[in-house]
């Protein structure tokens, strides 16, 4: 890799030890990947927030960092808290989380604390280099966006905030940004979410195509963390609806790879089939936006829960919300709000085993989960769907 | 050396150094995340035991095994929780991977530069690398060559 003085500097020690090592890590990353220059980053989000007591390594490097008085150069968001204030179990397993958020505050990190960072908060312009990390983020930032960013991992995101760059390899370059695979659709009735689930299963770490549908964001959003969740997708296309994919023609260099057909029976095959065993229902993975709960509202206006039932949702539509007058509808329906993340939160929790979720990412990742479209989880919530 | 050396074969070097040990073969990709932050990977001795229950190596154990799969999946937490396993004594003796990515190798390069701690890493795209290792064979690893020694188990 090539690297200019000033680069070549940080690297060598003239701004501390620890700005070194974060360059280090950078050039060693990149030059897995022949990488042959670290470009400057317009942003960074950050994926590492629960403060789990055993991730002890983590702690030692950001202790390194902030002792040694760094701060992030660019604008950097962080992911959801983890329920730590939940229940005594939790606040045991995440005993280092005023530490990690004390951390962060002095780094200079905006206090965001949601994955879905892209809404309102952290939103770079088409063509734009960030480092992000956050499976779900990096597919919104690369898919909807249309800035760059490589699936960065935990610490390579602090490391990039710090000194401003990263190496430029993978989905930073145009040439590993085209359409891979084109995927037909074969669905009655859409559901975002499994049909991510379903090609991020099938594809793993291509880049899809997926024919024209007039996804909303919120569909986008959450097709794009499932993907992620049971694939490595870092980026998708949907024909004439995202902001690289004008038309098949442009966004394809060749022939696809393979096409692929997603089918209602794929979808289907997801659901539960038994909603008796139902115990609570959960809304929002990645965290639900203020667009997404006001979709909802309406269902639970005037109505009661017959499971408990929550949506948790990104802090600043949280806060909205219950100020609003359907967020109030909601509340009183029994919905409890949340702001955060549901799979580090309910992953100690009493009886409750099956937590229903229209989330596929969720239900990758939290165990005992079972999946239902939006319609099976509003009708366990015992509300009209 | 036990045995005698029945295949050997070149891939693409990712990360330097030498491996050795028992084949642990998967044609599944792996999620790192959903794989070790279930609660008991928080005890010592199930820090690099696989939690997934999505997964074929459910309940299996990573630790000096070579590891053979196709790629990673999932969360962006992969290389904390590789970080997490190689400076807890938990690690692979060797990863040979279909395709290397941005996860895997961020979770080996944050334990080598701030923690001195490593293990070797080749990519093998070719299909018949299921041919080639089963579980149970001994491996030995070259990161620095790509060489690969497989001796039958």
């Amino acid at each position: 890799m090539k690297l200019n003085e000033k680069q070549e500097n940080m690297l060598n020690g003239k701004s501390g030890e620890v700005m070194s090592l974060a360059m280090k890590t950078l050039v060693n990353y990149g030059d897995a990947f022949q990488a042959k220059r670290l470009v400057e980053i317009t942003s960074a989000h950050v994926a590492g927030s629960f403060g789990i007591f055993a991730v002890k390594s983590y702690y030692n490097i950001i202790n390194r960092i902030v002792t040694d008085g760094l701060k992030v150069k660019v604008p950097t968001t962080v992911n959801p808290r983890p329920g730590n204030r939940l229940h005594m179990v939790n606040q045991v397993v995440m005993n280092k989380q005023q530490f990690l958020e004390n951390s962060f505050k002095k780094m200079g990190i905006i206090p965001n604390y949601s994955c879905a960072c892209y809404d309102g908060v952290n939103v770079p312009s088409k063509g734009e280099p960030v480092a992000w990390a956050e499976s779900s983020a990096v597919q919104y930032a690369n898919s909807v966006l249309g800035a760059k960013t490589n699936r960065n991992s935990v610490m390579i995101d602090i490391c990039s905030a710090v000194t401003g760059y990263v190496p430029e390899f993978g989905y930073m370059l145009d040439e590993n940004r085209r359409g891979q695979i084109l995927v037909k659709l074969k669905i009655d009735k859409m559901d975002a979410s499994a049909l991510g689930f379903i090609i991020g299963q099938r594809v793993v770490d291509k880049v899809p195509v997926i024919e024209h549908y007039p996804f909303t964001r919120v569909a986008l959003k959450n097709m794009g963390g499932a993907m992620a969740a049971s694939g490595a997708v870092a980026l998708f296309h949907v024909e004439g609806l995202t902001p690289e994919a004008p038309d098949m023609k442009s966004i394809f260099d060749r022939e696809p790879e393979k096409i692929l057909t997603i089918t209602q029976k794929d979808i289907d095959d997801l659901r539960t089939k038994d909603l008796s065993k139902t115990t609570s229902v959960v809304f929002g993975c990645p965290h639900m936006t203020l667009e997404e709960a006001n979709d909802l509202a309406g269902y639970f206006n005037g109505a009661s829960v017959k499971r408990p039932t929550c949506f948790c949702m990104t802090p600043a539509a949280k806060t909205e919300f219950e100020k609003s007058d359907r967020g109030q509808k909601v509340t009183a329906a029994g919905v409890k709000l949340y702001d955060h993340c549901p799979v580090a939160a309910f992953t100690v929790r009493r009886g409750n085993r099956h937590m229903l979720t229209s989330s596929a990412k969720c239900f990758y990742y939290l165990a005992g989960t079972d999946y239902g479209t939006k319609e099976d989880c509003l009708r366990a919530c015992g509300v009209k769907s | 050396m036990r045995g005698e050396i029945m295949k050997m074969f070149t891939g693409k070097p990712i990360i330097k150094g030498l491996g050795s040990g028992t084949a642990l073969v998967t044609k599944m990709p792996i999620n790192f995340t959903a794989a070790f932050t279930k609660i008991p990977s928080f005890l010592p001795y199930m820090n690099s035991v696989i939690m997934d229950r999505h997964h074929e190596l459910f309940y299996k154990r990573i630790k000096n095994r070579v590891l053979v799969f196709p790629a990673c999946i999932g969360s962006t937490g992969t290389g904390l929780l590789l970080l997490q396993i190689i400076t807890t004594g938990g690690a692979p003796s060797a990863i040979i991977v279909q395709e290397a990515d941005s996860l895997l190798v961020s979770g080996i390069v944050l334990s080598d530069v701030w923690f001195n701690k490593s293990f070797p890493v080749i990519e093998y795209g070719p299909e018949d690398i299921y041919e080639k290792i089963k579980t149970g064979d001994r491996v030995d690893v070259d990161g620095q060559t790509g060489e690969i020694r497989v001796t039958q188990g």
